[in-house]
């Protein structure tokens, strides 16, 4: 949609939908609201809002409560919703347009843990090529609480007792090609 | 300069294509473009003396995806290209506190935001004046 030089500016709806001009899937104003990306959704519970929900408030414009909701931090990308979709929207897309988003207006909120992981993992990635769970541990062991810590480490303990955690970070090799990739996209710099 | 010129501005922000455009109508003839692809389409139908265009848009750094394109096209390759990035601010998250190399992507300047309205004026005619002597125009 090239606007003319007279035109006026965009609706926070075109606005998303131009974060997904690259992807698959149709306008959000196509939505029925039939909830059945909310019925799909295994996260749902966690979320302030349904996906349901926040497409109709991104359809209504309400910028500043689609931003403050935590719905698109606590999806888990399974794309139960885009795949159940009857009229060919696609709620996974939506989400992580809505983290790049608010991570490029610098929005979202500096107490979520989804956020801070997101960079966490960037991090590992870059520095050894794969992730290396017992890495992230320090920083999120306390967020459930002493009950929270208990349980994750009686899971440790039993991924280690299978071989499923490694106690010392591997890399892969040649972890320069793939810094090299990833330097094609985006300035590596200040992501470590 | 007795004709106006035509700026192409590709940037997915709003707010932020209405405050840069307010300053450049003063000068020049703008056309907005509010995703790369429909940026694209523009250049491909019409023809303009600069590009002002953004680095993060649709599913990542797409601005220098447009940019290397730009300068693989034979037609394209003559126009200067301003990009305005609000990349240090908006994503100190992921970059805090680095420039952008100057390597990264092949454009005539950069210039990040909040840009200062004379300064952005000033590389606008700059770029399209360096542009048109090397086209002997």
């Amino acid at each position: 949609m090239v606007v003319a030089s007279t035109a006026g500016t965009i609706s926070f709806r075109e606005e998303v939908e131009n974060l997904l001009h690259a992807e698959e899937g149709v306008s959000l104003i196509r939505c029925i609201q039939c909830a059945t990306c909310s019925a799909a959704c295994p996260a749902v519970e966690f979320m302030d809002h349904t996906p349901r929900e926040l497409i109709a408030l991104i359809n209504a414009g309400m910028r500043d409560e689609v931003m403050a909701s935590n719905t698109y931090w606590t999806c888990a990308s399974c794309y139960a919703c885009s795949e159940k979709c009857p009229e060919g929207i696609r709620p996974a897309d939506v989400m992580y347009a809505l983290t790049r988003y608010s991570l490029w207006k610098g929005t979202f909120n500096r107490d979520w843990v989804a956020p801070d992981f997101s960079r966490r993992f960037a991090r590992t990635i870059l520095r050894t090529g794969k992730s290396y769970e017992p890495g992230y541990a320090p920083a999120f062991i306390f967020e459930g609480g002493f009950p929270g810590m208990v349980r994750e480490m009686r899971m440790a303990v039993r991924l280690l007792s299978r071989g499923r955690l490694p106690l010392i970070p591997s890399r892969i090799k040649r972890i320069r090609n793939l810094r090299a990739v990833v330097a094609r996209i985006l300035p590596l710099d200040g992501i470590e | 300069m007795s004709e106006r010129r035509k700026v192409l501005i590709v940037d997915d922000d709003p707010d932020f294509v209405a405050g840069i455009r307010a300053i450049l109508d003063r000068e020049y003839d703008t056309v907005v473009a509010y995703n790369p692809k429909d940026g694209w389409d523009a250049l491909k139908k019409d023809r303009y003396d600069l590009l002002c265009l953004d680095i993060m848009m649709g599913r990542g750094a797409e601005g220098v995806m447009m940019a290397r394109k730009i300068r693989r096209d034979k037609e394209l390759r003559n126009m200067p290209v301003l990009i305005i990035t609000g990349l240090r601010e908006q994503i100190a998250f992921l970059f805090p506190g680095q420039a952008v190399h100057p390597g990264f992507v092949p454009v005539d300047e950069l210039m990040e935001k909040p840009v200062e309205p004379d300064l952005l004026l000033q590389k606008a005619a700059a770029l399209i004046g360096a542009s048109e002597a090397r086209q002997g125009r």
